[in-house]
């Protein structure tokens, strides 16, 4: 039991497969609580697709998840309905919905899950919007805010019930440096300052190596390694390695399979 | 280029066989979810007066206009050839019956597929690419009851209406013409036309074919969004596919309701 | 978008169309609400009811007063079978009054015009016309003046 407080989400012997495809093979991953765990790896390994199965929006082919002590794809609906006030998650696009203006967007999951009075909504939705720096953005569509700010917006709304687990799904992606300051601030924030476990999936390792704790590398339906940055950073696995550097060649090669170059050149096709 | 192959081709129209039998299927399995899925949160109500409005009432402009300028014209062409055999005084029975009957429907069905059906398609479409579908599941949402169900209520109650606003416009319109403009005398115009049309065999069989459309209208429109691919080529190709699907659907059942309804089977 | 407004909309959309289709039902289509329980109904045997329909009007002295509602073969007299529904303010149709099929116009439809006989007892609800006139058909005029011209010139 003491072994399930330790970690927050769990994923034992898990196998994914999209149509034929081999996504994760009896994968184990194991989230601390508390922390800030990162879970980076090349492009299309499957890093989304690691969310989606946290979040219960996919079912494992086999193996368990277990958030909270509790292993999700058994739940029933109902079970499943409050789970989800414990997980919140932030899109890539932010996700805010398009028709509602900003202080709906954010009371959305309020009114979902809650009976909560008019008044009681208002203050949380202040309060969430205070948090992330945008109390005065209250009264905006999506589409009159920038980039930055719908993503600001969405985490209000991720963190409008207090939840125990933050997803950020490639939260870096496309931000201007001053953008990608105040979310890496506010990760950091509401990770120490909630107490909450934040799992960031990205590919942007500067970025995702300086906030997280912990960090998983997947790729080629496996985990690649796991430890602290620094750990990481001066691992022997070479593809750990090659990630972790940046190496353009290695055991992710350069070039696209293709025949004998010479005979290419000189068939003339 | 590679050499297709004989056996290639035929492997090739194979595959897109089943794609298609598995896109009716998962389009199916779609509608029943919506239709009789459990109920899910928020206040359906609301969801759905929202929806009647962007998809009905928005239409209307394009509804009356055309409807208008539609009956205008078989007003016109019906006297030119009415006209030869002296039965002139007949335009508004024809005027009446070919939009009650057959444009009224049908047109109300091509535009509301163009103008609603491509618009409800490329707003699911966007919301799928955006996320926003993903978001609402994890707050614990179905996307189907909240944002796909209210639209397709909303179609099949809209285009109905849309479709008998036509007729009536349509047929307003033709009486401006053929009294007003062409001479035809009014109460033989109206006279003629109220012996002709029957109300069980003309008025209600043109409100069944609109019922029949806009299911098959709103059921394509929002499956294409649902499914499509969350990328903008791919919201793009939907849109078309909706328009193309729903469009093609109305006149082939057309073909068939008319057989059953006015045939002498 | 104001809920209000939106309301507002969907309502005046719903009711426009509800108006339209009792526009469609009373304007249109010519459906009277007094139609149905004041008729009754006559019968009349045509040896060729060629082109008439149901729905047909019935009419005397060029006034409607009724409309066909059925056309059946009558197996034992091999004619055709008119039922007709007549308002019941015209209850004084003498028995032995004519029903003929007349045409309207040149494209015309078919009807059917009643002329007063001179008996003294009335037709009731399910009475018989006896004295009836077909249907002129084309064919049978073309062949009856064509007749004529022949038998003419071998006179």
């Amino acid at each position: 039991m003491s072994a399930e407080s330790i970690n927050a989400v769990e994923l034992r012997g898990v196998t994914f497969l999209r149509g034929a495809r081999k996504i994760f093979d009896n994968v184990d991953i194991f989230i601390p609580r508390g922390k800030v765990t990162g879970i980076m790896g090349p492009s299309g390994c499957g890093k989304t697709t690691l969310l989606h199965l946290i979040a219960a929006q996919l079912k494992p082919a086999s193996g368990e998840i277990l958030v909270a002590g509790k292993n999700l794809p058994t739940l029933s609906r109902a079970e499943l309905f409050d789970m989800r006030k414990q997980m919140g998650v932030l899109f890539q696009s932010g996700a805010l919905f398009t028709d509602l203006d900003v202080f709906e967007n954010v009371a959305f999951p309020l009114r979902v899950h809650t009976q909560l009075p008019e008044e009681m909504i208002r203050d949380i939705v202040l309060m969430k919007l205070q948090a992330v720096g945008l109390r005065g953005a209250l009264d905006l569509m999506p589409d009159e805010l920038s980039g930055g700010m719908k993503r600001r917006v969405a985490l209000a709304r991720a963190i409008a019930l207090d939840p125990q687990i933050l997803m950020y799904d490639e939260p870096f992606v496309g931000q201007d440096p001053i953008a990608m300051g105040v979310l890496v601030r506010l990760i950091r924030l509401l990770n120490d300052a909630l107490g909450i476990t934040s799992i960031v999936v990205s590919h942007d390792l500067t970025e995702t190596a300086s906030i997280a704790d912990y960090l998983y590398v997947v790729g080629d339906t496996q985990v690649l390694g796991h430890g602290t940055p620094d750990e990481l950073m001066n691992s022997d696995n070479p593809r750990i390695r090659q990630f972790m550097k940046g190496e353009p060649d290695g055991p992710v090669p350069f070039h696209y399979p293709a025949s004998d170059y010479r005979a290419d050149l000189l068939g003339g096709h | 280029m590679r050499q297709i192959s004989m056996l290639d081709r035929i492997a090739l129209f194979g595959r897109v066989g089943i794609a298609v039998l598995e896109a009716l299927g998962r389009s199916t399995l779609f509608l029943l979810h919506v239709l009789l899925g459990r109920n899910g949160v928020g206040n359906g109500f609301q969801l759905l007066i929202k929806q009647l409005y962007s998809v009905g009432v928005l239409s209307l402009a394009i509804i009356v206009v055309s409807g208008l300028f539609i009956g205008m014209v078989l007003a016109l062409q019906g006297f030119n050839i009415l006209v030869d055999y002296g039965s002139e005084q007949a335009v508004g029975q024809m005027v009446a019956l070919t939009l009650l009957r057959e444009l009224g429907p049908v047109v109300t069905g091509l535009l509301f597929a163009g103008r609603a059906g491509s618009a409800l398609t490329a707003e699911i479409g966007n919301m799928k690419s955006t996320e926003q579908l993903s978001s609402l599941e994890m707050i614990g949402v179905d996307p189907l009851k909240y944002i796909i169900a209210p639209r397709l209520w909303a179609g099949f109650i809209s285009m109905p209406l849309l479709a008998m606003i036509f007729s009536v416009v349509g047929i307003w319109g033709g009486a401006m013409v053929a009294v007003d403009w062409l001479g035809v005398y009014e109460g033989s115009f109206w006279g003629n036309m109220q012996n002709s049309v029957n109300f069980q065999d003309d008025v209600l069989n043109g409100v069944i074919k609109s019922i029949v459309f806009a299911f098959v209208i709103t059921w394509i429109a929002v499956f294409q969004g649902y499914d499509c691919e969350p990328t903008s080529e791919g919201i793009g190709r939907a849109t078309t596919k909706t328009v193309v699907y729903a469009s093609l659907a109305v006149l082939g059942l057309d073909f068939i309701l008319t057989a059953l309804m006015f045939g002498d089977f | 978008m104001q809920t209000r407004t939106m309301e507002i909309g969907v309502g005046l959309f719903l009711l426009a169309g509800l108006l339209a289709l009792l526009l469609l039902a009373l304007r249109v289509s010519g459906l009277s609400v007094a139609d149905s329980a004041d008729t009754y109904k006559l019968y009349a045997n045509f040896d060729n009811v060629a082109g008439l329909t149901v729905r047909a009007k019935v009419t005397m002295a060029g006034v409607t007063i009724g409309k066909v509602s059925a056309i059946d073969l009558d197996r034992d007299s091999y004619t055709g079978r008119v039922t007709m529904d007549l308002q019941k303010r015209v209850d004084n149709l003498p028995e032995d009054s004519t029903a003929s099929i007349l045409t309207a116009g040149l494209l015309g439809e078919k009807y059917v015009g009643i002329s007063v006989g001179g008996d003294e007892a009335l037709l009731k609800e399910g009475g018989v016309i006896r004295d009836t006139q077909s249907a002129l058909v084309l064919e049978d005029l073309i062949g009856k003046f064509l007749l004529n011209t022949v038998n003419k010139d071998s006179k």
